[in-house]
């Protein structure tokens, strides 16, 4: 029995043996007859599902089909329904009417001719096997056929809850046989050891430091084949859960010397790393992201990526870490690590900073509106103005970076923010106010984006949001409205960024690790002419650095 | 402990009460049906005589040549009183309910030594009063007696009750699996002598005229002598459909040995250095290691089987080619143990789900057979040689038949193909069986048949009709020409490639028969069931030789050990249990699967049991290990010997496989474990 409800609670009902009744022309069927209709119909029915499990079984599968009770039809001599060859479930509808309840499944007319005329059907795909090794001397290799050693499921249990790591490990010592272990050490250090201190093992074998060595070179180095190969591994591959650490410290090492550099083509390729191992189905980052988070954050807000800023193009990779750090907020947010506030509260303390750097002021406004319309309404629209005086500020002298960086910010504005003005703002659209709310001219720009907006929106049932999609190297990346996940209330931040600002007028972002971070190059942080706090769990290192 | 009456008395009561009156109560309706005892008779005699229904009396007691009144005997009087009681109790349901508390009160309050083995009788008995009731139409109160206590009995009995709950209705008896089983068979129940001593006391202080009718009626004690058992003892061999097996149902002996190998393989050798004279050297080569190969086997086992038990095909020379591979295979095979693990290679089918129901590869690891439920059944060559067809027979009139090379000539070397498709069946088919020498392949279908099919022309070669229902398992025997079957219609049938009739039909299972294994000797035949017993069956004699109980759901996989003493079964209750054919004691229960077990082998050498699953997952267990605990051990027939259940201390390693429910595992000659599963993506 597939069913675990006792079986006396389910039985076809009255009703539907009166309809059944009734649509063969017995129309006055008695109560009592139904009873005993109903309760010998539901008997049989039990019969024929009971030993269509058997065929069940027999086809070496969990899920009871229509061909399974087609088949105990036929051993009971009862001549099956033919047609119905649904290979999933089956929706019953509910109707009532009358004083009836029914349930019925949907059967929709189908035009005989419109099949015949269409294009042929697709043919089911043909059978097809391949073969791999599930395991070599009772070792399983880590290749795509295989699970992942350790699943994503597990990964994120101990990254929640270590204590559950602790206890497994130590239960595996009395009992190595259970799991399905990654090298042979496991088995043979068990013998020797009396008592070891239950510590992760970091060992990588052979292998896995090749494996390492080759895709760290790929992933930086200059033949761009190879890097696409290196980055498609590190985004499918099941079996880095074991040199995920390293990985990581490479990423954040890896940032920390190119962005004293301004070496923009590294950065990128760090950001395409952290890009696929975000990918990557079988691992699970949560433990690394005090070594990520950083790294993105620098990438979207540093002053300076690249040698002339005037000419490269880092606004591309601010944009693609912004979107990063937003698939970060995305997948690791949870009430307890908050990562998603702490990111916002870090961006807009940046843009609450008037000196802030015009580049590191891009970024800051692109870090947050890719996290979501809501969270453009509380922190980013309060600001228009400000931003807007600044920008029209530096259009005036000749300084080049910083005029491509207003124009960067004010494209940015016009694109992100005409979707939520339209909600928010009432309908007679003054150009005034708009000048008066944004300034000159990124009210005018904001002005005719929005009535833009309206128009196409009155077109389309669908109100198609311009920020909502945004173009990704070729990859459609569709970041959802998040009303639900409103996680600043405009009062609480808000008296801290003031704080900021009386301290020191300088840009600050505050990063809160679990571990004290390896230290950071001064160099490094003096690029970004920020203040940085580091909160640990230990002690809070303040670095304090000027201009170069 | 508690006095006991005298030994005399005490046998003299065990039998009046484990001797069964078998009451059919359709008697009631006429008297024109021919009662098989005579106190039935007796009984409608006398209720004939209460309505003072002469004519039909007289009538009766002509026909059944029953005497007068006068004849039976003080006994006989008392024992139609007691039938007659039944029927006084169906006036009054509302009995049955008090009574089974009564029960259950005298189980609870017994002594802890007997409680347990006491506990047994509860549900058999609470299984006969919802059927009487049932039957005498006190549908209410079957209803309100199955609410109230199926939910106490063991677990492992719900799924039954599930089905029993469904039959509320004396109409719905007919014909019902479950009833029937329940109504023509006595529930066996092995007890010890003290324990069954406790229970007929109380049943004689207590006078419960239901519960003393059913467990007459119905109740069989199986007794011994010796400790009452504990509750994990009993637990491990319950869950049958009909309770436990007999100590005498496995009392025969079984010639479980291997036979010694005949003398076939060195004069294959001989034939093949004189046959042909370019392929002399290398048997030559092989010689000396093939020695201590097989140098364990010169000496003959006690337990084999003589030689001329079962009439065995004789060796073509072919079969004797395939056996010198074969040979020349396994010198090169790895010795596997808990430091020398196998490797596995795992066959994947895609785009399968729900397609595929069974496959089967071939002994050389060469051809690969699916079964499909589209009626198909498709082979793949896992070799680079592709499989090839023979030529047509106006070409084949042409060759020489006493050609050496006659085999190589018959091969039409243009009719090949990396996979063929073999076309027959008309409904889902469920297990393909290579021939040992490759030839042949037989496959079982829903639509009632076996096919045999020949792999030289890729056609069919015969339809085997002789089951009326799907066919769920076809096995070669290990030495060919033989052939068993399994079936939905509760029997194992035994066949020869040559007749087109069953030589045996196995019967005796209460439900379908779902798998059939032959063991490596070629003359016994297991069978495992859904009515949860795995019974062994003597191929000559037709008898079962040996019934286990212990498995509490369906078997769907079967596999001897390479010895053939031990038999492991798995099935839908996710256990393996394994079982020594000597005396037929469960040795040992693994439990560590998540779900149905579909497939078990062991490795070559005996040193490993592989086990595959619907979980995804395929295990490796230590059987050296297992065998080895069990033979220190002293078992004879009576004493069940411990139970291991520590599944950790056997299971060497778990491999999961991605999204892909196994569906066979079979090691190769070199001891390289294969496995085939199919990828669901919808898991």
């Amino acid at each position: 029995m597939t069913d675990p409800e006792p079986p006396q609670n389910s039985s076809i009902p009255l009703e539907s043996v009166k309809v059944v009744a009734e649509s063969i022309g017995i129309s006055n069927l008695t109560d009592d007859a139904a009873k005993v209709l109903a309760d010998d119909i539901s008997y049989r029915l039990r019969l024929i599902i009971q030993d269509a499990t058997k065929f069940m079984h027999h086809s070496k599968r969990q899920k009871l089909t229509c061909d399974d009770v087609d088949n105990a039809l036929k051993v009971k001599n009862i001549e099956p329904l033919y047609g119905f060859k649904a290979s999933d479930h089956i929706p019953f509808r509910y109707a009532s009417g009358g004083g009836r309840e029914l349930f019925f499944t949907e059967e929709k007319e189908v035009d005989l001719s419109e099949l015949v005329s269409g294009p042929p059907v697709k043919l089911p795909l043909e059978v097809h096997l391949r073969a791999h090794w599930l395991c070599i001397d009772g070792v399983q290799p880590t290749i795509p056929e295989n699970p992942p050693p350790v699943s994503k499921d597990v990964q994120k249990l101990e990254a929640i809850d270590p204590i559950t790591k602790l206890n497994k490990t130590s239960k595996e010592k009395s009992d190595t046989s259970g799991k399905p272990t990654i090298g042979k050490f496991h088995k043979l250090r068990n013998v020797e050891t009396v008592h070891v201190k239950q510590l992760a093992t970091h060992e990588l074998s052979v292998e896995q430091q090749l494996y390492y060595k080759e895709i760290t070179e790929a992933c930086v180095g200059s033949d761009e084949s190879r890097r696409a190969e290196a980055l498609q591994s590190l985004a499918s591959d099941p079996g880095l859960h074991e040199m995920l650490p390293r990985m990581c410290t490479f990423i954040g090492e890896g940032v920390k010397v190119n962005v004293v550099q301004h070496n923009l083509a590294l950065l990128i390729y760090l950001m395409r790393m952290v890009k696929a191992l975000l990918d990557n189905p079988s691992l699970y980052l949560e433990k690394y992201l005090h070594e990520l988070i950083p790294s993105v954050a620098t990438c979207i807000v540093s002053k300076q990526l690249c040698m002339r800023p005037e000419m490269d193009n880092h606004w591309a990779l601010r944009d693609f870490a912004a979107r990063l750090m937003s698939q970060i907020c995305k997948n690791f947010n949870t009430s307890t690590n908050n990562i998603q506030t702490r990111i916002t509260r870090m961006f807009a303390s940046a843009i609450n900073n008037e000196r802030t750097h015009c580049a590191s002021l891009y970024g800051a406004l692109e870090g947050l509106s890719e996290l979501g319309s809501e969270v453009i309404k509380v922190f980013v629209l309060p600001k228009v103005k400000m931003i807007s005086d600044r920008m029209e500020a530096l259009n005036n002298p000749g300084n080049s970076p910083d005029k491509i960086a207003s124009v960067h910010v004010k494209h940015l504005l016009t694109k992100v923010l005409p979707p939520l003005l339209k909600t928010i703002r009432p309908t007679p659209d003054n150009l005034d106010d708009y000048r008066n709310d944004y300034g000159m001219s990124l009210g005018t720009s904001l002005h005719s984006a929005v009535l833009k907006a309206r128009i196409s929106s009155t077109g389309s049932t669908i109100p198609v949001s311009q920020s909502s999609i945004i173009q990704s190297g070729g990859n459609e990346i569709i970041l959802p409205h998040q009303p639900s996940r409103t996680i600043m209330v405009g009062g609480i931040p808000r008296p801290q960024s003031q704080n900021v600002v009386t301290q020191g007028n300088q840009q600050k972002y505050v990063i809160v690790t679990s571990r004290p971070p390896p230290s950071p190059s001064p160099s490094q942080v003096s690029q970004n002419q920020t203040k940085q706090v580091f909160v640990t769990s230990q002690q809070s290192v303040k670095m304090d650095d000027h201009e170069l | 402990m508690t006095s006991l009456p005298t030994d005399m008395d005490l046998e003299e009561e065990l039998k009046t009460l484990t001797k069964t009156v078998e009451v059919s109560t359709e008697n009631e309706q006429g008297p024109e049906q021919v009662p098989e005892k005579t106190t039935t008779l007796q009984a409608v005699l006398q209720v004939l005589r209460k309505y003072n229904l002469k004519e039909t009396e007289e009538l009766l007691k002509k026909e059944a040549k029953v005497g007068v009144d006068g004849e039976p005997g003080q006994g006989g009087d008392s024992e139609v009183s007691n039938v007659l009681s039944t029927y006084k109790s169906e006036g009054n349901p509302e009995l049955y309910e008090d009574a089974y508390i009564d029960l259950k009160k005298f189980v609870d309050g017994s002594l802890d030594a007997y409680k347990h083995e006491l506990g047994m009788i509860l549900y058999p008995v609470f299984v006969h009063m919802y059927l009487e009731l049932v039957y005498n139409n006190h549908e209410d109160q079957a209803i309100k007696l199955m609410k109230k206590f199926s939910k106490e009995q063991e677990d492992y009995y719900q799924t039954d009750l599930q089905k029993l709950a469904q039959v509320t209705k004396k109409e719905h008896m007919k014909g019902n699996e479950i009833t029937d089983t329940f109504k023509s068979n006595e529930f066996i129940i092995r007890m010890s002598r003290d324990t069954l001593a406790t229970l007929k006391r109380h049943l004689q202080e207590k006078k419960q005229s239901i519960i003393l009718n059913i467990i007459q009626e119905h109740l069989y004690f199986d007794m011994y002598e010796g400790v009452a058992r504990t509750k994990q003892q009993i637990d491990a061999v319950a869950g049958s459909i009909i309770g436990e097996a007999t100590r005498a149902d496995n009392k025969t002996k079984v010639y479980y040995g291997m036979p010694k190998e005949p003398d076939y393989q060195y004069t294959a050798v001989d034939d093949d250095e004189e046959g042909e004279a370019g392929e002399g050297d290398k048997p030559k080569k092989k010689k000396p290691k093939k020695e201590p190969l097989f140098g364990k086997k010169t000496k003959s086992d006690p337990n084999a089987p003589p030689t001329d038990r079962l009439p065995l095909p004789d060796l073509k020379d072919n079969d004797k080619m395939e056996k010198v591979k074969a040979l020349r295979e396994a010198s090169k095979r790895v010795t596997l143990g808990p430091e020398t693990l196998p490797s596995i290679c795992c066959y994947t089918l895609l785009n399968a789900e729900g397609k595929v129901i069974c496959s089967e590869i071939s002994d050389d690891s060469s051809i690969l057979a699916v079964g499909f439920s589209n009626s198909n059944i498709k082979l793949w060559s896992l070799l680079p040689q592709k499989l090839k067809g023979m030529k047509s027979a106006e070409q084949l009139q042409d060759i020489d038949h006493d050609a050496e090379d006659v085999w190589a000539r018959i091969i039409d070397e243009r009719n090949v193909d990396t996979t063929r498709v073999l076309y027959g069946h008309s409904g889902p088919v469920y297990r393909l069986s290579f021939s040992p020498d490759r030839s042949l392949l037989l496959s079982c279908s829903e639509d009632a048949t076996v096919r045999l099919w020949s792999l030289l022309t890729w056609t069919c070669l015969v339809a085997y009709k002789g089951h009326v229902y799907p066919v769920w398992d076809v096995r070669f025997s290990p030495h060919g020409y033989y052939f068993a079957t399994a079936s939905h219609d509760k029997t194992a049938r035994l066949w020869t490639t040559d007749h087109h009739q069953p030589l045996r039909i196995f019967a005796g299972h209460f439900s379908d028969v779902d798998r059939v294994l032959f063991h490596p000797n070629s003359n016994y035949v297991a069978t495992g069931s859904s009515d949860r017993t795995v019974r062994l069956w003597d191929c000559i004699t037709g008898h079962h030789v040996r019934v286990m109980t212990g498995h509490k759901s369906p078997i769907h996989a079967l596999a001897f050990s390479v010895e053939g003493r031990f038999l492991a079964s798995a099935g839908a209750d996710t256990r393996i249990l394994m079982w020594d054919l000597a005396h037929g004691h469960l040795l040992a229960e693994l439990n560590s699967h998540t779900a149905p077990v579909h497939c078990l082998a062991f490795s070559r050498d005996g040193n490993i049991l592989a086990s595959g699953s619907l979980d995804c997952s395929t295990k490796l267990w230590d059987f050296t290990k297992l065998s080895e605990e069990v033979s220190i051990e002293d078992v004879n027939v009576s004493h069940n010997p411990e139970i291991r259940n520590n599944t950790e201390s056997y299971l060497l390693r778990s491999y999961a496989t991605k999204n892909s429910p196994l569906n066979h595992i079979v090691f190769s000659r070199r001891n390289v474990l294969l496995a085939i599963c199919t990828y669901d993506s919808s898991i």
